[in-house]
């Protein structure tokens, strides 16, 4: 089996006597876009500075490709491209001028190279433009630009569709799935954009207050035929006891309101068998289970602390 | 090793490509050309020895200054109250020295306005340091040190590369101030030769100093050179406070400051032992070549290199650890 694109294995980061980021562990696998996403100052940013050695790891491992940041970093980092919290770029060069200027501390990026990735994200025309000039979207994607200059393995977005128009959030999104599709890329995006994740993304991983709470897949397959339904019914333990041991779903309760993942051919015999137990029922909704609902599930409110 | 002078030219690409540098360019060129042409309008450039009769020139010169020098001792005699400037007998002492030694004088020319402009280096270290001070704080202002950290090479090679282009920048405009000045010299005064030599005084400050002859380009070469030493520290300096506090205004503060009261600071502390080991006790070698101005006993010029480069690898390291260490978060 070869390594993983890359794999974070027990990071802690500690900044004085405040845990900042606790056990964090998952790996991202070669050609997998995936989505980091966590409330504000839930440790996302400082995950990525770990990841690209901005920040040292006070305990545990990031492995690119097998090489450890800590230990082999000069081999490790030269698979990573990233952009770190904004695009921050010299605004007194010129697009290319800043292009070169990072080309010239890696090796082996000829101007030819350098001029594909300009007409890949579409920017032939600015790009002897000084980048103080440039809009955010543009800035955003010369950040881009300078991330793939040298063919990375691993590409890690901070907020990538920030500033950028429909259009140009799309032509991104098409891009990041061309190079996870066709170059095998590991692509790393992080975002609040939970709506964007959900298109972009083949898996997430969420997190809070520095734990990852869950990694799982946007698409889930074996998942496809449940729904999740919710409903409100008195008294509401007999209705549970009936659901459990009829049906045997997985049930939880709050209040009266019980709510579980079925079939949605399953659902009329079982709210036919909870009337014929004479339990009254107020309400049964289906959700359409996205991407948000299972965020606010699992974070519950956006909560600092 | 291509790779890092690559990185030195990216950062001498960030610093030519700014209008400020060039701005301190100009600013340099004007007091250069101001300075040139005040040299020709109020100086005394020995213009009336350029001719054969040089000696009967000087000779009538100084019977008048003698003459002068009577009537004024005369006067003060006379008057004790009054208070006025006598003539300059500083000048018949140097014609003296021509007479004596049959010495032609040398006209002014390009390399002896070269040697005027030395205390321009003052400008070229203060124009360092505001390089220094912002060469490192500035890509954390600018979010771009990021972007220059995730990169194969090891933040050493980074500082590296960032300390070598301020030593780069230093060394440029050094070359300029000796390039133009001399253009500028040979414009309005005319090349005195290839390797002219002049009649100085021994000590500028000494009324009755004696004169001696020097070689012009030496004397060019050993000014500079000595000044030099000043502005590295202080470059450094001004670059460790970049580094170890993110901020380009402190380091441009704290180091113009310093470079402008180290004396008056050596002074002040003058009665106690320690003060000799302060960075600007030391910074002036030349004070071992003339004998002149030794400020405490004991001091040697061993002694004044082994403080210069104590003080020299602190500020090194310092830099060093605060950078290779530092987590990069936001601001």
């Amino acid at each position: 089996m070869t390594a993983p694109a890359m794999e974070l294995s027990n990071v802690n980061k500690t900044i004085g006597s405040k845990k900042i980021i606790k056990d964090l562990s998952f790996t991202i696998n070669k050609g997998e876009v995936f989505g980091f996403i966590g409330p504000n100052g839930a440790g996302k940013t400082t995950t990525i500075r770990m990841m690209v050695g901005l920040m040292k790891i006070t305990n545990g491992d990031v492995r690119i490709l097998g090489k450890s940041i800590k230990t082999d970093y000069k081999d490790a980092v030269r698979e990573v491209g990233a952009i770190v919290e904004n695009p921050e770029l010299y605004p007194f060069m010129s697009g290319w001028q800043n292009l070169k200027h990072f080309a010239r501390m890696m090796p082996g990026i000829t101007n030819e190279r350098i001029m594909d990735v300009v007409k890949l994200l579409g920017m032939e025309k600015p790009i002897k433009e000084k980048v103080g000039r440039y809009s955010l979207g543009m800035r955003q994607r010369l950040g881009i630009a300078q991330a793939l200059l040298h063919n990375p393995s691993v590409l890690i977005l901070d907020e990538p569709t920030n500033g950028l128009d429909p259009a140009g959030i799309r032509e991104i999104r098409k891009y990041i799935r061309k190079l996870a599709e066709e170059e095998n890329v590991a692509v790393i995006i992080s975002s609040h954009l939970l709506s964007e994740i959900e298109l972009m993304c083949d898996r997430i991983g969420i997190i809070k207050n520095g734990e990852l709470i869950t990694t799982e897949y946007v698409h889930d397959t074996e998942d496809e035929n449940l729904k999740q339904f919710s409903l409100e019914a008195t008294p509401a333990t007999e209705a549970l006891h009936i659901i459990q041991n009829d049906f045997g779903f997985d049930v939880t309760t709050q209040d009266d309101m019980l709510t579980f993942k079925c079939a949605k051919e399953q659902m009329p015999p079982l709210t036919k068998a909870l009337i014929e137990h004479n339990i009254q029922l107020y309400q049964v909704n289906m959700k359409n289970d996205s991407l948000e609902d299972k965020f606010f599930d699992l974070i519950g409110e956006n909560t600092i602390e | 090793m291509s790779r890092f002078f690559k990185m030195v030219f990216n950062e001498q690409f960030k610093i030519y490509i700014r209008k400020s540098t060039w701005i301190m360019y100009i600013l340099l060129a004007g007091i250069i050309i101001v300075a040139g042409v005040s040299t020709k309008a109020f100086v005394d450039l020995e213009d009336q020895y350029q001719n054969d009769d040089w000696r009967e020139v000087m000779q009538e010169e100084n019977a008048q200054l003698q003459k002068e020098q009577e009537e004024y001792q005369k006067k003060m005699e006379e008057n004790e109250d009054s208070f006025s400037i006598g003539p300059d007998m500083s000048r018949v002492k140097k014609n003296n020295y021509y007479l004596e030694h049959d010495i032609q004088p040398t006209g002014y020319g390009a390399w002896q306005f070269v040697k005027d402009n030395e205390m321009l280096l003052s400008i070229v270290s203060l124009l360092t340091i505001i390089i220094a001070a912002g060469i490192v704080a500035q890509e954390f202002r600018w979010g771009t040190i990021k972007l220059l950290l995730i990169r194969p090479i090891s933040r050493t090679q980074v500082l590296l590369s960032k300390y070598a282009a301020v030593l780069v920048f230093a060394f440029l405009t050094l070359l300029f101030v000796l390039s133009f000045s001399w253009i500028v010299g040979a414009i309005l005064f005319g090349v005195e030769g290839i390797n002219p030599e002049i009649v100085a005084p021994v000590d500028f400050l000494d009324m009755n100093t004696a004169y001696e002859q020097i070689n012009i380009i030496n004397s060019i070469l050993t000014g500079y050179g000595y000044s030099l030493v000043n502005l590295v520290m202080m470059a450094t300096f001004a670059f460790m406070i970049s580094t170890v506090f993110k901020n380009g205004t402190l380091a441009i503060g704290t180091a113009v400051f310093l470079m402008f009261t180290g004396n008056s600071i050596v002074m002040f502390f003058s009665d106690h032992a320690w003060a000799k080991y302060i960075l600007f006790a030391n910074t002036n070698l030349k004070m071992y070549e003339d004998g002149t101005n030794q400020l405490f006993e004991g001091m040697t010029l061993g002694f004044s290199i082994s403080v210069l480069v104590v003080y020299y690898i602190v500020f090194m390291v310092l830099s060093w650890l605060f950078f290779t260490k530092r987590d990069v978060a936001g601001q």
